[in-house]
């Protein structure tokens, strides 16, 4: 094999992937599982097997692993770039299998009446060394094929990352109400949570916090970004005298933890007659946005000053600078803020929750959808609940993927080269 | 400062010479003087009337509203309510009624109102003078004083700051610095939840509850010490497993022959798109005891019982760090992604031709260049971290909670998450504000770190 050359494939791994994947076809006929004195080989339990529909994970891990052996030895005879692409795939469907037996060795034993009360803990030798070596044998098969590695990891991590996202959409859709269901899939289909959702407006006004948040976040977010792009320009693109100063007393505003003075903000509102409101909201939004100014500045900083200079020149005044040249310049940034501040609106918690207290009727989502999820309620409005977070989350998904750009540039527009 | 400036400075004869705030009134004339104490009149003796009218204005509704009730807020400050609201005996109706008597907290709140009237007042005093005097120099030179019909059109030119930074100068005021303030001052008061207005009275105990909390050996300082250790822990671990997870992810995506970079980086996306209280509140569920990781581990045969993810305390602060993991990693991720493409190219290859694996390159080229950029950021999400209110809020409510700790408090709590339960269930204002205090203390001292080392803060005009 050392002096083979093939072009596109890297033969230098060739013989550790052979003996990973040849392993992996021996565990095949190793101890798969032993309880109570009682053992069992994969082959044995797939013979077996039969009836329940994850069965195929059995079939699949034991036959395909006998295959990719086969394909191994084959590919050491007649070596071919198609012939090791597709021992990868084969290979790959075969490592998937042995991950998937990891999660379905129990249902498959006890629905074939092999074991009853099986713990993974009486899982055997067998399984284990076809398990590790299925995968240290793709890992070289890749290698072999100059494949990057990486697609392993990042499988793995996708499917861990998406697998909550996946049980709030199902939940969502689930036809059995309440919180505890044992199993995952759920037994029945239907769009009633969501109806549920929006026809309940005396009990569940989960139509009217929608609207509310929509209010918010729009004037929220138009006030707000005018209000972050205004303070940025000017500590950015001018100076003057105090600019440190407010520079630096921002920063020490910023250091104290917002909501230890929410109690006094309360206070204060009640007094100008604004309590319970959503005007409050907004005011408050628009007061503290200018704290947001840090990464806007950055931003501004990174763009030439000579072209202030000679907008100066020709006679612009600094409104004109801000209005003409700044701004036309800061696409990225703008969708940066607006979509900061959008989303803000969406998730803020704490102080609309305190603000409106139990005045269900001027509840933000947020506070609503927390609620819902009180223990006293969960049995009730679970299903509901991960409907609500269906309605809320979609739009924000497709928007943030769709601006998804801008976004990274903003974050590293302020330490770009 | 200023005399110190104008030490060696040699006064060219023929030139208004410049004057600070003591040298105006010490060599200034007798409007100079006057308009120390009457805003505006120099700006109105050397043309500026309606500016200087304008200054005036200010001064009459400044004294007008100190004459009516500004001075009695201010004596209030002192006391903080002498009257407790008592009970008596009506004898017409033979009931028992009651008076009301000083509430604390609204003598507290108008102080601070009249504190930041008279700051706001003192800076529009200091203004007019060094505007009365800036016009008193420039008619002196026989230069042209600026009109007021100037003075607001320069609002859109020179003098833009004043008019840009007007309402968010005013928001902050309003919303953030007197509260602020306000909530400091109750850090030195007994204003906990047996001292309530308007039934009692709160009054000033200095020095008090920082003792308690940091110095006795009751239930506070019992609660305080494991807490403020495990927000420590917590802020480390939580930003050190993301930022590294990050890099990770972020590096394995943009590596050559990844197909579909795009499609990786929404997959991860989405989980950070999803606004954080609803992922972080529905993992909580699923990881309670009848949650669906629970029934799922059994069914897998992994468990035979349900596991204390959220309801043991080791197991609960483990699981915090986890779940925050999985939110954290896509945001270091897009963040990491920015800058792993300003990377020279030419230094890989270069690694490459001298034969270094790819952990040599991460450890030799990758790492010391993110470190160098990252820094600043790493800090600063650090103290994010040790405030981080949602991930624990949302996902364990701080629970559970512990018999050892003061009233509430949990073993997955924050302090900021303690600061919350305190001003909002058990009403304990003094010991919320002493804990904000400390907070602040813990954050200044990690940001003074990062200021003083980060190069894009010290060298903010390097790109321009």
């Amino acid at each position: 094999m050392k002096d083979k050359i093939v072009i596109g494939l890297n033969l230098k791994y060739y013989y550790y992937a052979m003996v990973a994947a040849v392993l992996t076809g021996i565990s095949v006929f190793l101890p798969y599982a032993s309880m109570d004195g009682k053992t069992v080989t994969i082959l044995g339990a797939a013979m077996q097997a039969h009836g329940s529909g994850v069965d195929i994970i059995l079939y699949g891990a034991c036959y395909l692993s006998i295959v990719s052996a086969i394909c191994a030895v084959l590919l050491f005879v007649m070596t071919s770039r198609k012939g090791v692409k597709l021992w990868q795939c084969i290979h790959a469907i075969c490592v998937v299998s042995w991950t998937l037996l990891l999660f379905a060795s129990r249902t498959i034993l006890e629905s074939a009446g092999i074991y009853s009360k099986f713990l993974n803990t009486h899982l055997s030798v067998g399984f284990w060394l076809g398990l590790v070596a299925s995968y240290v044998a793709l890992i070289f098969i890749m290698k072999v094929g100059e494949t990057n590695i990486g697609y392993v990891p990042l499988t793995i991590m996708g499917v861990i990352w998406l697998f909550p996202i996946l049980w709030i959409v199902l939940t969502a859709f689930r036809e059995e109400q309440g919180y505890y269901v044992g199993y995952f899939i759920p037994h029945g289909f239907t769009f009633n949570n969501f109806i549920q959702l929006f026809s309940n407006p005396d009990k569940l006004p989960f139509g009217r916090w929608w609207v509310n948040t929509m209010i918010v976040a729009v004037c929220g977010c138009c006030i707000n970004t005018m209000i972050v792009l205004m303070t940025a320009f000017i500590l950015s693109r001018t100076r003057f005298k105090g600019r440190k100063a407010f520079m630096n007393i921002l920063m020490i505003i910023g250091m104290f933890p917002g909501f230890m003075s929410l109690i006094a903000v309360y206070n204060i509102l009640k007094g100008l007659g604004l309590n319970q409101s959503l005007l409050a909201l907004i005011i408050v939004g628009a007061a503290g946005a200018a704290m947001g100014y840090h990464v806007t500045k950055g931003f501004f900083d990174t763009i030439p000053k000579a072209l202030d200079e000679a907008a100066i020149i020709d006679g612009a005044t600094r409104f004109q600078i801000f209005t003409k040249v700044t701004l036309p310049l800061s696409k990225s940034i703008i969708v940066y803020i607006v979509l900061g501040a959008f989303l803000g609106a969406w998730s803020d918690y704490i102080f609309p929750s305190m603000l409106f207290g139990d005045r269900q009727q001027s509840y933000t989502v947020a506070v609503g959808l927390y609620w819902m999820t009180d223990y006293r309620r969960i049995d009730n409005y679970y299903t509901q609940f991960a409907a609500g977070a269906v309605v809320v989350a979609v739009p924000i998904v497709i928007l943030f993927v769709w601006l998804q750009r801008f976004y990274v540039e903003g974050l590293s527009g302020a330490v770009k080269g | 400062m200023a005399s110190k400036k104008n030490e060696g400075k040699v006064i060219v004869p023929g030139t208004p010479e410049e004057r600070n705030f003591v040298t105006t009134f010490t060599k200034g004339g007798a409007t100079s003087k006057l308009s120390y104490v009457i805003l505006g009149l120099e700006n109105m003796v050397n043309g500026q009337v309606i500016k200087g009218l304008l200054f005036l204005w200010a001064e009459i509704v400044y004294w007008f509203f100190m004459f009516r009730s500004g001075f009695s807020m201010l004596a209030g400050l002192k006391t903080l309510g002498t009257h407790t609201q008592e009970m008596v005996l009506n004898e017409e109706l033979g009931i028992y009624e009651t008076v009301p008597g000083d509430n604390s907290m609204l003598i507290l709140l108008t102080g601070v109102v009249a504190i930041v009237v008279t700051i706001a007042f003192i800076a529009v005093w200091l203004f007019s003078i060094s505007s009365g005097e800036h016009a008193r120099a420039q008619k002196a030179a026989g230069r042209h004083v600026r009109s007021f019909t100037e003075d607001v059109k320069s609002l859109a030119n020179d003098n833009i700051h004043f008019s840009f930074l007007a309402i968010p100068v005013l928001g902050l005021s309003v919303f953030t610095v007197m509260p602020l303030f306000y909530m400091i001052l109750m850090a030195f008061t007994n204003y906990d939840s047996e001292h309530q207005p308007p039934g009692n009275l709160f009054h000033w105990v200095e020095l008090e509850n920082f003792k308690t909390l940091l110095a006795s050996s009751d239930r506070l300082s019992a609660t305080f010490w494991p807490i403020l250790g495990w927000t420590l822990i917590w802020g480390v671990c939580a930003t050190f497993t993301c930022y590294f997870g990050g890099m990770v992810l972020a590096m394995v995506i943009n590596s050559k022959g990844i197909k579909g970079k795009k499609f990786w980086r929404t997959l991860f996306v989405i989980t950070y798109a999803v606004p954080a209280f609803i992922s972080l509140r529905f993992v909580a569920t699923m990881l309670g005891e009848r949650g669906i990781f629970n029934v799922l581990l059994e069914q897998w045969g992994f468990t035979a019982s349900p596991l204390p993810f959220l309801t043991n305390a080791t197991w609960a602060r483990v699981t915090v760090i986890v779940v925050n993991f999985w939110i954290g990693v896509p945001v270091t991720m897009l963040m990491v992604s920015g800058i792993l493409m300003n990377i020279p190219a030419e230094l890989y290859e270069s690694a490459k031709l001298d034969g270094a694996t790819p952990f040599v390159m991460f450890r030799k080229i990758t790492f010391p260049y993110m470190w160098f950029v990252t820094t600043p950021y790493l800090i600063s999400n650090l103290i994010g971290n040790f405030n981080n209110f949602n991930a624990i809020y949302f996902l364990t409510g701080g629970a559970p909670n512990s018999l050892d700790y003061f009233k509430g408090a949990g073993k997955t709590d924050l302090l900021v998450t303690w600061l919350y339960k305190l001003t909002k269930d058990s009403n304990d204002y003094n010991l919320a504000a002493t804990i904000g205090i400390i907070i602040f203390i813990l954050s200044a001292t990690f940001t003074l770190v990062t200021f003083s080392r980060s190069g894009s803060v010290q060298n903010e005009e390097g790109f321009q």
